[in-house]
């Protein structure tokens, strides 16, 4: 039937415009609605990234005057190199994010097993938790400037009610920077709970009845049915806050200001130093790069360990 | 068809009169109407001022201006990309003059002299403002519209108290009185430092200052060592003026350091995380004995809304040192008489039209009506405007600052005045690049004041920093351009 009342179809050639339309409108309406989205992402990701990439190569100093921006090669890697201040606080992220999101993470697991199983109010303690995660970390920033004040903050008020000395939580080198992993840990666990709590609940139930009716112990149901299971979730989780906790600026900037010394002076915070206090914008750059470097090499090395783990599991 | 294109033309004709004739007619009222400038400023307490006048000067000259708002950490950056790119993105700039060795040495700002010559009140503003803070070389680039410097507050009820004026002369073997030696400064800071002196139940302090990485310590170390290594008619602060080469580690700022490091222990626990804002909210709280601020702990102690402390602030000039050392002889000096070095710590806020700027005329109008005896004595003893007294009738009105609450603003406005008249003044650092010396002073001043290294070993590192910094932005245009901001000729 179909064939019947269907018309003979003519070649496609270009002295016909029906069918010449067709195609160039097929082709507007398939780049078209692509072009608005590559052009967004190539205007606001990529040619930041590029011309941050070729800013790294070059000396820019706004404060140099009439230096304009000059070509210098490898020069600011190279002088990188031997930047202490660099390697010092790179040193002091690795601590935090290694320490943060490590606790982070097994308090996280902690809290949502906790709140997997049946008890009295979990649905208000889910969104409880949940606050610390909503906050702008500025504002969390502040909060905790004053709850940590050594002179007016609740915590040494209640240090000293317990009969505690009191701290010198932002001031003192040893304990600055455990006091800003200590917020950091506080806004970012909520996260670690969420999420783990979703990937425990997606769990099948048939790996556990098995383990059951084998006479597995509760600790025994949770590492070697739930923690291998719940692994990928796990890795992604960690991946994602540790690719943040990198990048951790604010709670710093508010807390301790990168002090006492450079106790607290993590690598974001010192980019932003030598882009805006010293404006060697070339340099800066070229510092951010290296930071990159660094993050996505221990990333596909972690990534890939844990894949092999996984597969051995 | 001639008579239809007659028609068309003067329908035309009558429709471009018609809306062309009212805006004619009103512009020609106003100097500037229809004027559009874009200022550019700090979010904060000081751009107020610029907020609350715009209206007033818009309804006098038709003129309009949009202000832009900038955080302080981010203001640097904006207005020197906005000349480094050439976008023109702001007529008016307000800045620290500070900044002065980046912006007006840079040449992005116009020079005001023509304009100068026919305003009267030019003259009114004291001379350090006038001649050397809004200049650059001899060149006026700016207005100035605060005037900044560092001050001492004391409590004179304690000072005054008969029962601790005892027990001080028993301790330290002299009399009780405000300090005008750093040596005062320290026995009464240890002195009153750890016991309740106010009867409210609390240990109290000896002093409160900022000593935060970031909170702009530096300044308070500064005031602290220029009466050490500032001897009158000797540049002695930053720099040789002959080479460039740094003075920050000789034993004068080592001694500063010192002072400083010291205060750590006579100040409430936590004050190495203080920042100016904790200065000025702890000190009228009754904290602390003594304070070193700006003019702005002098105004918040007398609000009675914030302080509990009315009535019982005295004000001086920072103190200074009987014994001084002298880097031409490299030895310290015995002085007969105090050497007083007040140190003009940020220098305050100025205002310079942009060499971009499409109409300059309505610039320079708004900055002098800003900047006129009458509109600047409001800003000046209004709180919240951030800024403080810097011209002769600002002294002088002092019914004016008693009418705001002051119950002693003769003794206030004179130890500021004592600052910034004084012939042994010294300016803060003005030249390109001053940002980043105070950022890598700053970081080594954290470490001396958290015991991480000695003053000598943090003042030791800032030199090497500091060469550094010289080398990489040039030694010759910097020696050029700190010899210019000291008024001195090239070499």
């Amino acid at each position: 039937m179909a064939a019947q009342g269907a018309q003979p179809v003519a070649p496609l050639t270009s002295s016909q415009p029906r069918g010449g339309g067709r195609r160039l409108g097929g082709f507007i309406g398939k780049y078209g609605f692509i072009l608005p989205t590559v052009g967004v992402i190539l205007a606001l990701s990529i040619y930041p990234l590029i011309y941050s990439l070729t800013l790294a190569f070059c000396s820019w100093q706004l404060t140099r005057i009439g230096g304009g921006r000059t070509f210098v090669g490898l020069a600011n890697f190279i002088a990188l190199m031997s930047d202490g201040r660099f390697w010092f606080s790179l040193k002091t992220t690795l601590i935090f994010v290694v320490v943060s999101v490590g606790v982070q993470y097994v308090i996280g697991l902690v809290m949502a097993l906790i709140l997997a199983s049946e008890i009295r109010g979990r649905k208000f303690l889910r969104v409880l938790l949940l606050i610390p995660m909503m906050l702008t970390p500025v504002a969390i920033g502040y909060m905790w400037r004053m709850i940590l004040n050594s002179t007016r903050g609740p915590a040494n008020h209640f240090l000293t009610l317990v009969g505690l000395k009191p701290l010198e939580w932002l001031t003192s080198s040893d304990i600055a920077l455990p006091s800003i992993i200590l917020v950091d840990i506080w806004q970012w666990t909520p996260f670690f709970i969420v999420t783990l709590l979703a990937g425990i609940q997606s769990l099948p139930q048939d790996p556990y009845e098995a383990a059951t009716i084998d006479g597995a112990t509760g600790w025994q149901l949770f590492w070697y049915v739930t923690f291998p299971m719940l692994l990928p979730v796990s890795v992604t989780v960690i991946f994602l806050r540790a690719i943040e906790a990198f990048k951790v600026f604010d709670k710093i900037f508010v807390l301790t200001g990168g002090g006492p010394g450079m106790a607290t002076e993590s690598s974001t915070f010192y980019i932003y130093t030598l882009a805006f206090r010293h404006f060697n914008l070339g340099y800066a750059s070229a510092a951010a790069y290296i930071l990159l470097i660094l993050i996505v090499f221990a990333s596909t090395v972690l990534l890939n360990r844990i894949r092999r783990q996984m597969d051995v599991t | 068809m001639r008579r239809g294109l007659v028609l068309s033309v003067f329908f035309a004709l009558t429709i471009v009169l018609a809306f062309s004739l009212p805006f004619g007619a009103s512009g020609s009222t106003k100097k500037f109407q229809g004027v559009q400038l874009t200022l550019a400023g700090e979010s904060g307490l000081t751009i107020n001022p610029m907020k609350w006048h715009r209206g007033e000067w818009g309804e006098m000259t038709g003129a309009n201006i949009n202000i832009v708002e900038h955080p302080f950490a981010s203001l640097f950056e904006k207005i020197m990309t906005s000349f480094v790119t050439g976008t023109a993105a702001y007529d008016i700039i307000v800045y620290p003059s500070a900044w002065s060795g980046d912006i007006m040495g840079g040449g992005y700002v116009l020079p005001l002299t023509k304009y100068l010559k026919d305003n009267p009140d030019w003259d009114d503003i004291l001379p350090l403002y006038r001649e050397r803070i809004a200049a650059w070389g001899n060149t006026v680039y700016a207005f100035p519209l605060d005037g900044d410097s560092h001050m001492l507050y004391y409590r004179k009820d304690l000072i005054e108290n008969p029962k601790y004026k005892a027990d001080f002369k028993k301790k330290y073997g002299y009399d009780l009185q405000p300090p005008k030696t750093w040596k005062m400064y320290k026995d009464i800071a240890e002195f009153f430092t750890g016991w309740d002196w106010d009867g409210d139940g609390k240990p109290n302090y000896g002093v409160v200052e900022s000593m935060a990485r970031g909170g702009q310590s530096y300044w308070w170390f500064f005031s602290h060592s220029a009466a050490y290594v500032a001897i009158p008619g000797q540049v002695s602060l930053f720099f040789d003026p002959d080479n460039m080469k740094p003075l920050i580690n000789s034993p004068g700022h080592v001694q500063g350091l010192q002072d400083y490091v010291d205060m750590v222990k006579y100040g409430p626990p936590g004050m190495l995380n203080y920042q100016v804002g904790d200065v000025r909210s702890e000190y009228p709280l009754g904290t602390a004995a003594l304070a070193i601020d700006w003019g702005d702990v002098g105004t918040m102690a007398n609000d009675p809304k914030l302080s509990k402390v009315v009535g019982k602030v005295g004000y001086l000039p920072l103190p200074g040192s009987t014994r001084v050392w002298n880097r031409k002889t490299g030895k310290w000096e015995d002085f007969p008489e105090i050497n007083y070095a007040p140190y003009i710590a940020f220098g305050g806020w100025v205002a310079s039209i942009t060499k971009t700027c499409k109409n300059p005329d309505a610039a320079y109008d708004f900055l002098r009506y800003l900047n006129s005896p009458a509109v600047s004595l409001k800003d000046v003893t209004t709180g919240g405007s951030g800024f403080n007294p810097y011209r002769k009738s600002h002294f002088e009105a002092v019914q004016r600052w008693r009418e705001f609450g002051f119950p002693n603003p003769e003794e206030y406005l004179q130890a500021i005045r004592f600052t910034i008249e004084h012939p042994n003044a010294q300016l803060d650092l003005r030249i390109p690049g001053a940002a980043e010396y105070f950022e890598v002073l700053d970081l080594n001043l954290s470490r001396a004041l958290s015991k991480e290294v000695t003053p000598k070993q943090a003042l030791d590192a800032v030199y090497q920093e500091w060469e550094k910094i010289t080398n990489k932005l040039g030694r010759e245009k910097q020696l050029r351009y700190y010899r210019e901001s000291l008024g001195l000729p090239p070499k």
